[in-house]
C-alpha cells in the first residue's frame, strides 16, 4: 500500500483530527438538541396530572409506572438539556438522548399501529384526541430529526465551547 | 561508547515514552470515568428530584374539600334531580368542550324536564382537560365555578347558563373569572360574596383536579360522555342516534314498571316547558 507512513504508531489512540468547522457545527447541533430537551422538559412540568395522563394514554406501561415516568421524564429531559449546554460527557449524553428518542418513536409507532388516538405529549399536552387530530407521522418525523442531531454528536462528540474540550486541554 | 550502551539508552528512552503514554492513557480513562460518572449522577439526581417534587406538587386523587352535596366514594360527582329516580344519567362534560356546548344547547331543557319529573337522577362529572390541549384556564376555572355553584345550591342553573354562553374553544373567556362572575348574575341568588370568593380563590381547585384524574383513569376518552344506567348513549345508543325525543323514549323504556322519583326542581329553576334547542351566545365579554 503506497501512502504516507503512519506517523504516530503505538498503542495510544491518535487524537481525532476533526476540522474546525465541524467542531463549530457540533456546537450548533449540541445547543440545538439542548433547546429541544429544555423545551420538552419545561412544557411537561406545570401539571403533574397532565404529564401522567400523557404517559397513561399510550396504554403501554402498567398503572404503577405511569406517575413515576410522567413525573421523572421531564426532569431527565432537563438534565440532558443542561449537560448539552455545558457540553459535559457529550457522547454519553448523546447516547442517552438517542435511546430516549428511539423509545419515543417506538411508543408513537405502537400507538399508531394499535389504532388508538392520542397526542404524543412530546411538548406538553398529550392524552386522547379525536381520531382526526392525530399527527403520528409528523411526530415520528420530528423525533427522527432530533435523532439525527443526537447521532451527529455520537459520531463527533468533540465540539467547541464545551466542558469536554476544556477538560481535555 | 559501545553499541550495547547506546542500545540500552534507547530502550530506556523508549520505556520512558511508553510509560508516559500509558500514564496519559490512564489519565484519559480516569477523566472519562469521572465525567461519565458525573453525567449519570446528574441524570439520576434530576430524575429522583423530579419524581419527589412532582409527587408533592400533584393534587391528591381524593380531594381534601368537596362541594356540598357531592356524591360517590370520593365526593367527585355532582347529583342533579331526585336521588330516588329510577334511572341514572351520567354525564362527563368539560366547560370548554364545544361538543358539550352543542349537546347542552340541544338537550339541557329535556334533561331538566326529565329530572323535574323524577325520571332521571343525573350524575355530573365536571372534567377539565381541554386546558391541556388548548392553552388557557377556562376548563379549570369554569369547573371550579360550577363547584362553587353546587356549594350554593345552584349547579343546574349556572351549568345551563355557562353552556348557553360558551365561547369558541380557542377563546379562553372562561379563564377570566370576571366573565364567570358576570354570567353568575343571570342565576338568581348566586351572585353572593361567598360565591365570588369561591371563584376568585379557586376554592375547589384540588377537587377539580381529582375529578379530572378520576376521568383520566376511566375508560372514557372524550366528552361529552353520556350514559343511561351505565350504557353509553352518545352519540348513539346501539343504532339509534341520540335526539331529545329518543332520550325521552329510552328513559321511559328503562323506567317502565318502576316507581318514579320525587318530582320537583330541587331548588333549581323549573325546567322550561318547551324543548326547543337554544342558541349559543359565544365569546362573552367581561363587561
Amino acid at each position: 500500500m503506497a501512502g504516507p507512513a503512519v506517523q504516530s504508531g503505538g498503542s495510544a489512540p491518535a487524537p481525532q483530527r476533526v476540522p474546525v468547522w465541524s467542531e463549530w457545527v457540533g456546537t450548533a447541533v449540541r445547543l440545538g438538541l439542548a433547546v429541544v430537551w429544555g423545551w420538552a422538559g419545561l412544557a411537561k412540568i406545570a401539571d403533574p396530572a397532565e404529564a401522567a395522563q400523557a404517559v397513561r394514554a399510550y396504554e403501554i406501561l402498567p398503572e404503577g409506572l405511569v406517575k413515576p415516568i410522567g413525573y421523572g421524564l421531564p426532569f431527565l429531559e432537563l438534565a440532558l438539556a443542561l449537560l448539552l449546554v455545558i457540553g459535559l460527557g457529550v457522547r454519553l449524553v448523546a447516547g442517552v438522548s438517542a435511546l430516549l428518542l428511539l423509545a419515543f418513536i417506538a411508543g408513537i409507532a405502537s400507538a399508531w399501529a394499535r389504532g388508538i388516538s392520542i397526542d404524543c405529549g412530546c411538548f406538553g399536552g398529550g392524552g386522547h384526541v379525536d381520531a382526526s387530530q392525530t399527527e403520528y407521522l409528523q411526530e415520528i418525523l420530528r423525533d427522527t430529526g432530533f435523532l439525527l442531531l443526537a447521532g451527529f454528536l455520537l459520531w463527533r462528540p468533540r465540539t467547541r465551547l464545551s466542558a469536554d474540550g476544556w477538560l481535555a486541554s | 561508547m559501545s553499541e550495547k550502551n547506546r542500545e540500552g539508552k534507547r530502550t530506556a528512552r523508549e520505556r520512558m515514552l511508553e510509560q508516559r503514554a500509558a500514564e496519559e492513557a490512564g489519565s484519559r480513562r480516569r477523566k472519562k470515568l469521572i465525567v461519565g460518572g458525573a453525567v449519570l449522577a446528574v441524570i439520576a439526581a434530576a430524575v429522583v428530584t423530579g419524581v419527589v417534587v412532582q409527587n408533592q406538587r400533584s393534587k391528591p386523587e381524593t380531594p381534601t374539600a368537596a362541594p356540598a352535596g357531592t356524591i360517590g366514594d370520593k365526593n367527585l360527582v355532582i347529583p342533579v334531580g331526585a336521588s330516588n329516580a329510577p334511572s341514572v344519567l351520567t354525564v362527563y362534560e368539560d366547560p370548554r368542550c364545544p361538543a358539550c356546548g352543542i349537546f347542552e344547547r340541544e338537550f339541557s331543557a329535556t334533561i331538566d324536564q326529565l329530572e323535574d319529573a323524577g325520571k332521571i337522577y343525573t350524575n355530573a362529572h365536571v372534567v377539565s382537560f381541554i386546558d391541556r390541549a388548548v392553552p388557557g384556564k377556562g376548563s379549570k376555572n369554569g369547573a371550579n365555578a360550577l363547584a362553587c355553584a353546587q356549594d350554593a345550591g345552584h349547579f343546574r342553573d349556572f351549568h345551563d347558563v355557562l353552556y348557553r354562553n360558551q365561547p369558541d374553544e380557542t377563546n379562553d373567556a372562561f379563564g377570566d373569572k370576571a366573565v364567570l362572575l358576570n354570567l353568575a348574575k343571570q342565576v338568581g341568588g348566586l351572585d353572593t360574596p361567598e360565591f365570588q370568593a369561591c371563584v376568585n380563590d379557586n376554592k375547589y381547585g384540588g377537587w377539580v383536579s381529582a375529578v379530572q384524574q378520576d376521568f383520566d383513569k376511566s375508560s372514557y376518552k372524550s366528552t361529552p360522555t353520556v350514559l343511561l344506567n351505565g350504557q353509553p348513549i352518545y352519540p348513539k345508543n346501539g343504532n339509534e342516534e341520540i335526539t331529545p325525543a329518543n332520550l325521552v323514549k329510552w328513559v321511559d323504556a328503562a323506567n317502565q314498571g318502576k316507581q318514579l322519583g320525587t318530582a320537583g326542581s330541587n331548588g333549581q329553576s323549573p325546567a322550561p316547558t318547551a324543548v326547543a334547542s337554544e342558541a349559543n351566545n359565544p365569546s362573552p365579554s367581561a363587561g
